[in-house]
């Protein structure tokens, strides 16, 4: 993985000095809270509920054990003894004082991490495709544009207080994992017939209030342009995205207004000026950062069948033993580039007993060990808030799961109903509406049994707290989003939304329900599936083939049975 | 809540300069700022005052082919500060004309965190190859001094409460970059 040098290092080591500066005035009077705010966001730190918030970037996901050591430790010292991981490819610290963010910072700055950017109206921290590398159907690494990238974002001056904020996805593979298509900007990464790197750039894509796809406005932009086309696109978002109303300030607006074509076309002709300037990457910039993407060092290996591996370790599991491996094997290792190897995913989804994406710091620590014993001490955080490993060599693979199974990350529910993605919702987040995190645990405890889970198949299933849509409830399958009535917490369930290439936004269902109402409204719209589906019909796939009608009938009839249920319970106390 | 032009302070009587490739200083502020509504009329009596003015660009591009500005810019009393909704790029053929006359133009802040003025001054330096001063005006915070440095801002009238003292040292609290700017290029293509 990347390496800083002293450029990088200069950089983050007096950006903590100047934030340290900062934070005395803001303590010592002289800077109001109004104007520290959009500071301290540029620096990572939230101001919530009980405490501030403080959001360390993982550059495209791509992490290594000693700095995962790093996370533990700031979760020990300055937090309640864990981290929560996003689907942007940031951890979360939520019990955090101001008077030791830039304590924490300057932690954070000596194992090359930061939490620049990672808030605020400017350019956010670059994700892209946690397995980029090593992921079988990746057709380029997209690392070193996400590297190249993220230096040239890093304190961008003219782009420091855009409207709102800014976020890029980039992604190489031939399935999109990044969620491209709901970014500000999506950039698509492939090769001409003469292995030319090319972009296509997709823009005014977004979840929020108005979520929207992005369109392509660039096809075929040699990599080396990336920084002048995308200086020009920002700065036409700058000059004429709208700041007079927040909701209305993101770039989708302001494409949804001028159109696509004519988005593009302002773009292209403020590009025209700049696009043979120096701002371009050279090859030498290239080469300087993609030297650290190279492969590891793998052993030739020979590759084995799922049966082959079964056998293998047969001799060493006990029968119950031999289906929860299998079954992992089936749902939590992923195909590698390289025979014999394997990426593992750790998952952050135990049923009921830890909200989505947190791992506390023992469980960090043994995931650094992890790491570093198999699988070159690097790490990768995913959308869907789960860690993986990315290189590990398919005879070790039960040895991890040993290991792995010791610390509670083995449940094989990747991709199933119960791999639920969260936000942090109302128990922490001021922005939240509702509770996200109690929904999460009532649904995993309604839907414990893997048999069920594995025969209903992959469904994904997104919970925001609030319409800010951290929780990406607008591409869930089935989507669930906090929303306040009259100061009560209710929930609308929206169905159809779907991530990665057939990406497409969630319908509401209709009126929302009460919390206690979800596990019950969830059965009617699994229920609902599984009489309707066809033979290995996935859940998306029947809900597209029949439309929303046969499931919310399901869900509001289950709704009401469950309100009538109580009210005869109630009843026949008082009586 | 606005803070621009805060009514109970008296403004800086000093304009924080740092020319690119110069040092920090402060030095007395020569020009004054000419809000101009529509019912206002004409610029305030230059004879008689002690300052040369800033007017607004969109009052220049009404009035500066009158006889009696053109006189007073001429003897180069007369600049132009942009507001953040004027699409400078629109009024390319005013400004190239403009470039000969104004001794100073300015971009206004209504408030510190509206980053438009930084693609003006940007422009400014890019586009219309502007090398004289362009000052920060308005609501100008120390902690906007670097990023407004470093996208073509040469100086900042800063708002009244602001510690100038504490403003002259923020230059070089972060003295490596990662993207060109107006100051020069990125530190790797320095090396």
């Amino acid at each position: 993985m990347y390496k800083y040098d002293h450029i990088d290092q200069t950089l983050v080591d007096q950006r903590v000095t100047q934030f340290k500066d900062q934070v005395e005035r803001r303590l010592n009077g002289t800077l109001p809270e109004e104007e520290f705010r959009p500071l301290r966001l540029q620096n990572g730190l939230y101001h919530q509920r009980h405490a501030y918030m403080l959001r360390v970037a993982i550059p495209y996901g791509l992490f290594s054990a000693k700095q995962l050591r790093t996370l533990a430790m700031i979760a020990d010292r300055y937090d309640r003894g864990y981290g929560h991981f996003t689907t942007r490819q940031n951890i979360q610290f939520n019990w955090i004082d101001l008077e030791d963010a830039p304590a924490i910072l300057a932690d954070l700055a000596k194992v090359e991490m930061h939490a620049i950017q990672t808030s605020g109206n400017c350019i956010r921290n670059i994700t892209s495709d946690a397995f980029a590398g090593v992921a079988g159907d990746e057709y380029i690494d997209p690392r070193p544009i996400c590297e190249l990238l993220r230096q040239w974002s890093t304190l961008h001056p003219e782009f420091a207080h855009l409207p709102r904020k800014f976020k890029f996805a980039i992604n190489g593979a031939q399935e999109d994992r990044t969620v491209l298509l709901c970014h500000d900007v999506g950039i698509e990464l492939k090769k001409d017939a003469a292995g030319n790197l090319l972009a296509d750039l997709y823009a005014g894509g977004g979840m929020g209030r108005t979520p929207i796809l992005g369109s392509l406005i660039k096809q075929d932009l040699p990599w080396q342009y990336l920084p002048s086309y995308l200086t020009a696109l920002l700065r036409v978002y700058n000059r004429f995205g709208r700041r007079d109303n927040l909701y209305k300030a993101r770039i989708k607006i302001l494409v949804k207004a001028l159109g696509p074509a004519e988005f593009a076309r302002q773009v292209e002709g403020e590009w025209a000026h700049i696009a043979d300037g120096d701002d371009n990457f050279t090859q030498a910039e290239w080469d300087r950062v993609a030297q650290h993407f190279t492969k590891p060092a793998y052993q030739a290996l020979t590759a084995l069948t799922h049966d082959e591996l079964l056998a293998h370790c047969a001799p060493q599991l006990n029968a119950q033993e031999q289906l929860a491996f299998s079954r992992w094997l089936e749902r939590n290792v992923r195909k590698h580039q390289v025979p014999g190897y394997a990426s593992v995913i750790l998952s952050l989804k135990p049923h009921g007993t830890a909200a989505p994406g947190d791992a506390t710091s023992a469980q960090m620590l043994a995931i650094a060990d992890l790491a570093d014993q198999y699988s070159f001490g690097e790490l990768r955080v995913t959308h869907e808030q789960n860690l993986v490993l990315a290189d590990v060599e398919q005879t070790q693979l039960l040895a991890l799961w040993r290991a792995a199974k010791a610390q509670n990350l083995v449940l094989p529910n990747i991709g199933l109903l119960t791999d639920i993605i969260a936000c942090p919702g109302g128990d922490f987040c001021s922005l939240a509406n509702a509770k996200s995190l109690p929904i999460a645990k009532a649904i995993q405890e309604r839907f414990d049994d893997l048999d069920y889970l594995n025969d209903l198949g992959e469904i994904t299933l997104n919970i925001s707290g609030c319409i800010n849509s951290c929780g990406h409830h607008h591409v869930g399958n089935i989507g669930v989003l906090g929303v306040d009535k009259d100061g009560e917490e209710w929930y609308q369930i929206t169905l159809g939304g779907e991530q990665g290439n057939d990406a497409a936004i969630g319908k509401v269902i209709g009126p929302s329900f009460y919390a206690d109402e979800i596990p019950e409204v969830m059965t009617g719209i699994i229920n609902t599936y599984v009489s309707q589906r066809h033979e290995d019909e996935s859940f998306i796939a029947t809900y597209r083939r029949l439309g929303v009608a046969p499931f919310k009938e399901a869900a509001y009839a289950n709704a009401k049975k469950k309100t009538s249920l109580e009210k005869a319970t109630i009843e026949g106390r008082a009586s | 809540m606005s803070h621009t032009e805060p009514t109970s302070a008296i403004p800086h009587s000093q304009v924080l300069h740092f020319p690119k490739g110069g040092k920090p200083t402060l030095a007395p502020n020569e020009w004054q700022v000419f809000h101009w509504d529509q019912d206002e009329g004409g610029i305030p009596d230059l004879e008689h005052g002690a300052h040369k003015v800033l007017a607004p660009f969109h009052w220049w591009v009404k009035h500066h082919q009158e006889r009696d500005v053109m006189s007073l810019a001429h003897a180069g009393k007369i600049g132009v500060w942009f507001a953040t909704d004027d699409d400078i790029l629109k009024h390319a053929d005013i400004i190239q004309a403009g470039k000969a006359l104004w001794p100073v133009v300015a971009a206004h802040f209504p408030i510190f965190r509206d980053g438009r003025s930084f693609s003006t001054a940007a422009l400014l330096r890019d586009r219309f190859a502007w090398d004289g001063e362009i000052r920060a005006i308005g609501d100008v915070l120390i902690d906007q001094l670097l990023q407004g440095a470093r996208v073509g801002f040469d100086s900042f009238h800063l708002r009244s409460d602001q510690n100038l003292e504490i403003a002259l040292t923020q230059f070089d609290v972060i003295t490596v970059t990662t993207q060109n700017s107006w100051r020069g290029k990125r530190t790797l293509l320095k090396a």
